[in-house]
Formats: structure tokens, sequence, C-alpha cells
């Protein structure tokens, strides 16, 4: 049986995947400090994080690049690792990744600026949720390349499926492929040597044009052959990503609450990565409850009869949840691959207002009982 | 208070949605008759109801009560179909790739076939005399969902889609036939978050709130003077001492969102180890005499 938490020594990147609302960015955070506690030099992206939790990391809304975050408030550690460790956070900015990515690979400046005003980018760049997906696989990318960090930790967007992230880079080259552009621009007169579901999209897409007044053709058209010459750039950099997330030395941890509901989307979750082919290294129950006292200190106590009966009403009211939690947990360990831990982050009595704090939400991450 | 015809219900994850719509879709269905429409992926309303349920089926708990699963995918998928009315072309088109591109480049589509169909939902209520409720997205996602109607209005200047954008969108800002509903539990980011979103909804969108539902409010149980009394008992005076603050952050809650002029209706925790159709209707109960009564 592991008996730590989670080995900091051993992983490169630590990336925490799981729904939204369940303090992923928090718990990704927490680990963050934990790593920089056990000496190492990391790095934290943050995604969509509370103001408070912002505030606890020295950060303010536009942090893009990675800043250096004080941990003077942290004890140092025994062995004295905390002379090489260092913690550095930034905030996701899915928009300007985008652009600052086709600043920097654009073959040249028409085309740089026809993607940067063409109607589908801006949609596409501020609006959908895979591409922010996306643009932190690209930061991702970018922080794991530098020689300096030791540990990369990844708060992912918000998800309402385990795949999300993990497959954004497959879906934008999906967009990018090509093969869109050909259809898509192709003159009548080369069609034939397309498969009929191919001129059926076409043919739905130029009806659904004339009916919507939308004059999507041309701007599809116009965004898809924009990004020729950089797909193979993007191709290469989604493949690195792929194989450093399923990396010997990459951790994926899968964050949830106890919450009956939070509990099936995790199942969910985990048969998702499962099928494809991702190992879960731990699963983070944030926010569980604490162990509680029995009643023999209630019964052995001098004090009057109604305080005694509304002690032990509080503690069976607290026992019902902490039934109802129990009955999730096990839901969970049943569909729990041998190779991952069941790790659980007690409840803090307020939200994590400094790194210590968030230091402290590391230190009590312990394994749930067999 | 006169209900609208569809109710949506939203809120930061975790804050009992699924729940309370499953409750107030039972009250409502007691009323008169009720849909519960379940946007959310993992269908958790639809399952404190009806039992397992697929995409776009119908399951019927009761009489006077219907509960269906809507998706934006299937929605599309009925708008394609609709297009293109040779079935086996349309389906192999909805899996090929190519239209996987346009649907990714305007986020917007699928969304707003969901709020067409929403709009056609509060038709057939009004006809019927019945109450939809939805059980919405987060509330992130939510107001993304709200604001695709104007965006398509911004992209399409003439054509049908910018007539039905028209249509969906005086549907979504008229209090008699819609109007939201914001789950909040009594913490300090769930009632900001709370308080926000009742502002955007508002001033910005001109979209009718009904209120806020605070769920898992509790009560106190100890008086303040009694934890002196309870020096060794240190576990029992935390556990006490919690239950205060947590009645106290409930009082705080109703108080702040109630001066922000958000009408506030406060659902019981449920200390109970499952949650089954005897506590939906325990809340519908609550609900019913909160929300119904006034």
């Amino acid at each position: 049986m592991k008996s730590r938490a989670l080995d900091f020594e051993r992983y490169r990147l630590i990336a925490c995947l799981g729904p939204g609302g369940v303090g992923k960015t928090t718990v990704s955070a927490a680990l963050a400090v934990s790593g920089a506690w056990r000496g190492r030099a990391v790095d934290v992206m943050t995604v969509d994080p509370a103001p408070r939790l912002l505030d606890a990391l020295g950060l303010d809304g536009n942090a893009s690049e990675p800043r250096t975050v004080s941990l003077k408030a942290l004890r140092p550690v025994p062995d004295g690792a905390i002379r090489r460790a260092r913690l550095r956070a930034l905030k996701l900015d899915p928009k300007e990744t985008f652009d600052s990515i086709v600043r920097q690979h654009a073959p040249s400046a028409a085309a740089r600026d026809a993607i940067l005003s063409n109607r589908i980018y801006r949609n596409l760049s501020s609006a959908l949720a895979g591409v922010g997906d996306y643009m932190a696989m690209e930061k991702l990318l970018e922080l794991v390349s530098q020689a300096d960090t030791d540990l990369v930790v990844l708060d992912t967007p918000p998800a309402s499926e385990a795949l999300d992230f993990l497959d954004a880079p497959r879906r934008l080259l999906d967009l990018l492929n090509s093969r869109a552009v050909a259809l898509l621009g192709a003159p009548a007169g080369l069609l034939r040597q397309f498969r009929l579901v191919d001129l059926a999209a076409r043919a739905v897409l130029s009806a659904f044009d004339r009916v919507t007044g939308l004059n999507l053709l041309a701007d599809v058209q116009a965004f898809v052959s924009g990004f020729e010459g950089m797909y193979e750039g993007f191709a290469e950099r989604a493949k690195r990503a792929d194989a450093i997330l399923r990396a010997g030395d990459t951790a994926l941890v899968l964050v949830t609450t106890p919450e009956t509901g939070r509990i099936a989307q995790a199942r969910e979750f985990l048969q998702a990565l499962e099928k494809a082919g991702l190992q879960v290294n731990a699963i983070v129950v944030n926010r569980a409850m604490p162990a509680l006292p029995d009643t023999k200190a209630i019964t052995a106590a001098k004090l009057s009869a109604a305080l005694k009966r509304k002690l032990r009403r509080n503690l069976a009211d607290q026992a019902a949840l902490k039934e109802r939690e129990t009955r999730s947990l096990e839901a969970l360990s049943s569909v729990m691959p041998s190779q991952a831990q069941l790790l659980l982050s007690p409840e803090l009595d307020h939200e994590p207002r400094s790194v210590s704090d968030l230091g402290v939400i590391g230190a009590n991450l312990r394994p749930a009982e067999e | 208070m006169e209900l609208p015809r569809v109710l949506f219900i939203t809120g930061k994850g975790g804050t009992g949605k699924s729940t309370v719509a499953a409750a107030l879709a039972v009250a409502l269905s007691h009323r008169r008759s009720a849909v519960l429409a379940d946007l959310s992926t993992h269908l958790g309303a639809a399952a404190l109801l009806g039992g397992a349920l697929c995409e776009d089926q119908t399951v019927r708990p009761s009489e006077s009560l219907e509960v269906v699963a809507l998706s934006q995918r299937a929605e599309l998928n009925s708008f394609i179909k609709r297009l293109v009315p040779l079935a086996a072309i349309s389906e192999r088109m909805l899996r090929s790739r190519t239209f996987g591109y346009v649907t990714a480049a305007l986020p917007g589509l699928e969304a707003f076939l969901l709020l067409e169909r929403l709009r056609m939902m509060a038709g057939e209520a009004a006809l019927h005399d019945r109450y939809v409720v939805i059980d919405a997205p987060a509330t992130g996602t939510a107001l993304e969902l709200l604001a695709v109607a104007n965006g398509v209005k911004g992209v399409a200047p003439v054509g049908t889609l910018r007539r039905l954008a028209d249509d969906v969108q005086e549907f979504l800002t008229d209090p008699h036939r819609f109007a939201v509903l914001i789950t909040v539990t009594p913490e300090d980011l769930s009632v900001r978050e709370t308080l926000a979103t009742a502002e955007t909804l508002r001033r910005a969108r001109r979209i009718e709130v009904a209120g806020a539902i605070l769920n898992r409010s509790t009560n106190a149980l100890f008086e303040e003077h009694e934890l002196a009394q309870l020096g060794a008992l240190d576990a029992h005076r935390r556990l006490a001492q919690k239950r205060i603050a947590e009645r106290a952050a409930a009082i705080a809650a109703r108080r702040e969102l109630e001066q922000a002029g958000v009408v506030t209706f406060e659902l019981p925790m449920l200390y109970r180890a499952a949650i089954g159709m005897r506590e939906i209707s325990a809340l519908a109960r609550a609900l019913a005499a909160a929300l119904l009564a006034q």
C-alpha cells in the first residue's frame, strides 16, 4: 500500500481534471504549494480562479505569464530542501494565448491579420470551451519545456465530460484539417473525388447558409485556409502534448466532491478515461467530512439533559450526512482502477486565503481508509 | 406569485440545482401539470424522479408530471434532419467530421436551437395550462446559453435565423413566459456569484429573476451560551459551533440577497443518508409553502 498522498519527486506534471465547482483550482494550487514545500521548483497554471484564491497566490486578473509566489509564510521542511523551492503561478487567458500562437506561427502578416479579424475565429477564440482546453494544452507545452522547472501543476477548464480537455487538440486539428479547406473551397468540377457524405455536408451547409442568412461558408473557408501552413505545427504540438499526458512521470488527478451527483459524474469520467487508455493516478475527493466523535463523551459529561439531547441530535444529523458520503465513496471505490489512489481532502472551516492555507490543504490530503 | 410558464433553474456547481428542479416540478405537478426538462449531461434531476433516461426520451413518474431529457446535440440532430429529409444521408452527415467543423466554428448554433425548443415548450405549456421546469447548466454555462439568441442576432442580420432569434429573445425577456431561479447555498462564494448572476440577468439581459432558492439552510439547534458549557467535549463543541455558524451564514445570505432585491426562498438542509423520492417530496412541500403561497 502506498502511504504517501502523491509522490512529488516522481512526477514532472500533475494534471487536475474534473467537473466545475469541485474546487479543482484550489486543489491544484494546494498540490503546487505542497510540491514547492518539498523542495521542488513548481509552476502552477490556474484556470478561472476565485478572486480570493488569486489573492492567496498574489495574482491579479492579468497574470498570463508565471509570477513568483512568496513562500515565506510556509514552515521550512526538516531536511532543508526548502532552498531549492520555488513557486510561480499564472492564470490562463485562452484568447490571449490563441492570439499569440497565431502571431507567432502565421506564415505572413497578411495571413495573421486575416485570421485575427475572421468572424469564425473571433467566435471560436472567445466563446468556445474547447479553445480554453486547447490553449491550456499549448501553455502546458510552454511550461514543461522550461529547464528550470521540476514540476508543473495544471488546472484544467471545468469539463462536463472527461475527455473535453484531453481530446481538445484532436478536436481543433479536426477543425483545421486541410480536408475541410479542400471540401469547402473546391470548385464544383473537383467535387467528384469527395465522398457522398461530404457532398451532402456541403449541400447542407449551403442550404443552411441560404436559409439562415449567415453567409457562413465563405467565412469557414477563409478561416480554415488562414491556418494553412500552420496546421503541421499545431499537429506536431498536439502530438507532443498527448505524449506528455501519457508519460510515466505525469500524474492525472481526478478531482471531485463527495456529493452523490458529483460522484456519479466522477464515475463517468473514470470510465471514459480508461476507455481512452489514460491512467488516473489519484482521485481527490475535495471537501470531505472529518471523522465524527462518538456519543460516549456526551453520556459521561455533566450537562443538562436538554443540552445532551441537542448534542446527540446534532451528532445524528452529521452522521446521516457522513453516511451519505460513505455510500458515495463506496460507489466510487467500486470503479476505481487498480493503480489509482483515493485521497480525501478534508473541508476547511474557511476558504483558503493565503499560501499557508493552501499548504494546510496539501498537508491534510490523506489516503482514504481501505 | 404569478409564475411564468418556464422556470429556468441555475446556480453554482454543487448548490443542488437538480434536486431543487426535481422538487419544484413535483410541487407544480400537484397544482397543475408540469414538465421537467433536464439539460444536464448526467441527467441528475431525471434520475431523481424517473430513473435512467436517455437523450430526448420522456418518462412519466405520475399522471401530472412528465420528465424529458434535452440536449443541444439532439436539437441539432433534429434540425439537420429537417433540412435533409433523406435519413441515410443526414445520419451519416451527423457522424462525419466535416460537419463537426461547422458546429465547432459556430458554437452558438446548437445552444440556439435548444433555446428555440424551450420557446416552443412554453407555447405548448400555455396551451395545456402546465409549467415547465428546466434543470439548467451551472451559472457560467447558463449565462452563455441565454446570451446566444442575441449573439445570433449579431451574426445573422437577415434571414430565417434572424427572425427566430428575435422570437427567442422576446420569449426570454417576457416575464410571463420565462424566469430564472438561482439555487444558492449559505456560503460566501455562492452568495456572491448569485448576486452577480442576478445583476447580469436583470440589467444586461433584461431577463426576469424570480428569486434565489437558499438551499441547505439549517437551524442553529444550539444557543451561543451553551458552547461555554461544552469545555471538555472538544469535538462536540466544534460540531455545535459549526451548526451555529451555518445558521448565521444562512441568515446573512438571506439578508444580503434580499437587500439586493432578490426574493429568497429557504429550503431546509436534509440530514438524510440518501436523497430519494421521500426527500424530494419533503422539499416539494417546503417549496410549495414558500414559493407558491405568495
